[in-house]
């Protein structure tokens, strides 16, 4: 079975031009066959890329990709129920759910689970594709031998398993803004200061050491997670689709690279090289190798 | 998931002796180290063997955690004191009396009277690491097991000893009832009396806490 | 009739005897292993353990509740499946669960044993409480702390299902179980190991008069002179936005501080709360004894119409502020 490339949301506070400039050039130039879109992270920016949805999907579709709309991750207040309910009544596009509360107005459609729902293990694997789960996105946090135990079970259910490989690993969720914390602000009078960190915003120890990255009510790793090197071996455990998780850099490129890897052309080092040219952010991989996320493992060389 | 932002103290009500019933046992500890120093390694060690017994036998539950642990060893420093214990947890559970500069995967240094609450669990566990008068170097992990172990029991050091001690299971109630007076009485005698008696009374106190510590 | 079940925590034997005998309704514990969101060293029960203190409070009228909120390792549902068996053997009142494969793996081996949803499932909205209500027959939600008082007040007008909430104790900034900045910093997750900022990985560095706290490889804080030192929990760390040295480090995801709901008795009944929780399964006897005894002298006095005291905790509790948390709206 041919892999799948994917493209996950666009996370950061993006003008609506460069989001619709950023997905043109994805559907023109990127060598993926999936994308995910939609504001996942904070519902007061949805209605910014409204007025660009469409055209961004028409383009997208017109290119020939698969394309999935993302549930937000966190839905507590009467906003982001709404937001939730909207979204979930078109059914136009697939949806990839992003929290519990989405999962259950999905049932009996087809439908992913994305990499924000619980998924840790076969038992909730199997659930899950009970009702109408054809994909599922593993959370980042997972180690090679879950992620192995779960590729094999996800493929015995039909499920089309999923693993991010490249960009910020996303850490946490919050009903705090810590965008606007961080300038004094409060979430509802935020001026949309996350605006302003188009790849997040840097926090770094006391030290002076970079650590996280803050984008709104999200918190990422600092370092760019990079499976690159990793691929082969995810394929042999089963995995089918490879995430790549946008960030403030020539994503064409970025999925231009991995394409290179998961066609055979290129090796998964050879790629590693090349991303750390592109960004002076380190890649990270230690999730993945049963160490702390932030940690970066050499790959043995395949 | 914790919570940095609260100190709980000790709760003197609850299980601990009064306040000055336990400036009693801070000054008996003290003197007992210092005994225990003096009588050497065989002695000390035979001192010690005997109260870890008496105390594995009124706790099993925490001496069998204890037990579980990987071989470690844990230096106990009471500042105020004129010497270290050093207590090694695992599969060969030992406590012996120590120099204070004695090499361990984890130290606890602090007064001795915070010590002496937090062997006997009544400080609440995370309050163990806001109080700058504790101070806690290495293996973390290994003084928080140790801390929840014994937090896990009802142990009153001095009455477990007291207890399978026979005469001074019914001496040392009376004892901490009695503390407060018996404090303001040796602080006065001691301020009114002459150098000589002063030395005495530190002599009578010596003896009399010696065999105690060690009963 | 009580206005509030009050739920207590407890780390051992004797926190529990404690917890009961200071006036819980009910204590919620968990197995000395992995299988729970408080896996420190030290703490919790053996399967014994767990029978005597089920036998100590039902002799008491008071319920038992355990957890098993960590979500099971793939490849590796054993530990998981067994400890809800033996929950269920020894007659606990419930199990507080979190992943759908055990929640699933429940309702169908022990269909008379009773479900809550842990905050770990982060169960944040009313279509999601009645999907766990609906395929696993889930009697209560615990809230995760990411809701106001309105919020919960429209949700349990909306879903068949008994709410409990934290009213005291640690709080989590982040949504609950949603959460991977402690396995970032060190490799043990709340949800995988069910630890959070493990002390394995804590080291503290005298800086001359100051203290730092080290977490894995990062700095989380440090103390100048004098001031107290905090336990390094990552999101209760001091950073520095913006990044490098670009400003003074802050307390940018929560201070030290300590959630207290007690001012919202009265609109956690309108809201139609059904029980109160207190967080501190890893806390000292002493202080779980303290903490449930004020809570229930607050809530006796609540349920008879009479002010409600201030908690008497002023002695104990010192340093950290209180604070209401998500449940007021100014906290986001």
């Amino acid at each position: 079975m041919k892999p799948t490339l994917t493209l996950g949301p666009v996370l950061f506070n993006w003008p609506a031009e460069r989001w619709r400039d950023f997905y043109a050039r994805i559907a023109d130039e990127a060598p993926v066959d999936a994308v995910v879109v939609g504001e996942i992270v904070c519902s007061k920016r949805a209605p910014f890329l409204a007025p660009v949805m469409d055209e961004v999907i028409a383009r997208l579709a017109a290119a020939g990709k698969e394309v999935w709309l993302a549930s937000p991750i966190l839905v507590g207040s009467d906003r982001e129920r709404a937001a939730m309910r909207d979204l979930l009544e078109s059914d136009l596009l697939p949806i990839e759910a992003n929290d519990m509360g989405a999962l259950a107005l999905l049932d009996g459609r087809r439908h992913a689970v994305g990499p924000f729902i619980n998924s840790y293990n076969e038992a909730t694997l199997a659930w899950l594709a009970g009702r109408g789960a054809v994909a599922v996105s593993l959370p980042a946090e997972l180690p090679a031998a879950s992620v192995a135990v779960m590729a094999k079970t996800g493929a015995a259910l039909g499920l089309s398993m999923e693993v991010q490989v490249f960009g910020r690993a996303p850490l946490a969720i919050s009903a705090r803004c810590y965008h606007a914390r961080a300038h004094a602000l409060h979430k509802d009078g935020c001026q949309f200061v996350c605006a302003n960190d188009p790849d997040g915003m840097p926090v770094s120890t006391v030290d002076g050491q970079p650590f996280l990255s803050v984008n709104g009510t999200q918190t990422l790793s600092h370092g760019y997670l990079a499976l690159a090197a990793e691929i082969d071996r995810l394929r042999a455990m089963g995995i089918r689709r490879f995430r790549l998780s946008p960030q403030d850099l020539d994503m064409v490129a970025v999925a231009t690279a991995f394409r290179a890897v998961l066609d055979g052309a290129r090796s998964g080092q050879e790629v590693m090289a090349e991303l750390r040219g592109m960004t002076a952010v380190p890649l990270e991989n230690g999730f993945f190798h049963n160490m702390a996320g932030a940690a970066y493992a050499d790959a043995p060389a395949a | 998931m914790r919570d940095p932002g609260f100190m709980v103290q000790d709760q003197a009500h609850e299980t601990a002796p009064d306040p000055r019933a336990r400036d009693v046992e801070v000054q008996l500890t003290r003197a007992g180290l210092g005994v225990a120093r003096r009588l050497g390694d065989r002695a000390g060690g035979l001192l010690f063997d005997r109260l870890l017994r008496i105390l594995e036998a009124r706790h099993p539950r925490a001496f069998a955690a204890l037990g579980e642990l990987p071989d470690a060893r844990l230096l106990i420093d009471p500042v105020d004191a004129p010497a270290a214990l050093l207590l090694r947890v695992g599969p060969t559970l030992a406590l012996r009396v120590c120099d204070r500069s004695a090499e361990a995967e984890a130290t606890v240094r602090g007064p001795c009277a915070r010590l002496l609450d937090l062997l006997e669990g009544r400080i609440d566990g995370d309050a163990l690491f806001f109080r700058r008068e504790l101070s806690i170097e290495g293996d973390t992990a290994l003084i928080l097991a140790l801390r929840n172990t014994l937090d896990g029991e009802e142990m009153d050091l001095f009455g477990d000893v007291a207890a399978a001690a026979g005469p001074l299971r019914h001496a040392l109630p009376v004892a901490r009832r009695n503390a407060g007076r018996a404090l303001d009485l040796l602080a006065t005698a001691r301020r009114f009396a002459p150098p000589p008696l002063r030395w005495g009374m530190t002599m009578l106190e010596r003896r009399l806490t010696g065999p105690r510590q060690g009963a | 009739m009580s206005s509030f079940e009050l739920i207590c925590p407890a780390g051992s034997p004797a926190a529990l005897r404690a917890a009961v005998d200071a006036g819980a309704d009910a204590v919620y514990l968990g197995f000395r292993d992995e299988t729970n969101a408080r896996n420190f060293p030290g703490l919790n029960f053996s399967r014994p353990e767990l029978a005597e203190a089920i036998a100590y409070a039902h002799a008491r009228s008071v319920q038992v509740f355990v957890a098993i909120n960590t979500y099971p390792q793939a490849g590796n549902l054993a530990p998981w499946q067994r400890a809800v068996d033996d929950a269920a053997r020894l007659k606990a009142d419930a199990v507080i669960l979190a992943d759908l494969g055990l929640l699933a793996y429940a309702a169908e081996h022990h269909p008379e044993l009773r479900l809550h949803l842990s905050v770990q499932a982060s169960a944040a909205n009313a279509e999601a409480i009645r999907l766990y209500r609906e395929a696993f027959g889930v009697r209560r939600v615990v809230l995760p702390r990411v809701l106001t008082v309105p919020e919960i007040a429209r949700l349990n007008a909306e879903v068949d299902v008994e709410t409990e909430v934290f009213v005291f104790g640690g709080l989590c900034p982040m949504a609950e179980g949603r959460c991977s900045l402690s396995s970032y910093a060190t490799g043990l997750s709340p949800n995988k190991q069910g630890v959070c900022s493990p002390a394995s990985h804590v080291r503290y560095e005298p800086r001359g008069e100051a203290l730092a706290s080290r977490l894995g490889g990062f700095t989380i804080n440090v103390f100048g002179a004098g001031e107290p030192a905090g336990y390094p929990t990552l999101c209760k760390g001091r950073f520095v936005p913006g990044g490098g040295t670009s400003s003074d480090p802050a307390y940018l995801f929560e201070e030290p501080t300590s959630l207290n709901a007690l001012a919202l008795l009265p609109e956690l009944k309108a809201a139609k709360v059904c029980a109160l929780k207190i967080e501190g399964r890893q806390r000292g006897k002493a202080y779980i004894a303290a903490v449930v005894a004020a809570y229930r002298r607050a809530l006796d006095a609540f349920d008879r119409g009479l002010p409600v005291p201030a908690l008497d905790l002023e002695a104990m509790v010192e340093g950290g502020a209180q604070t209401t948390g998500a449940y007021t709206r100014a906290w986001r």
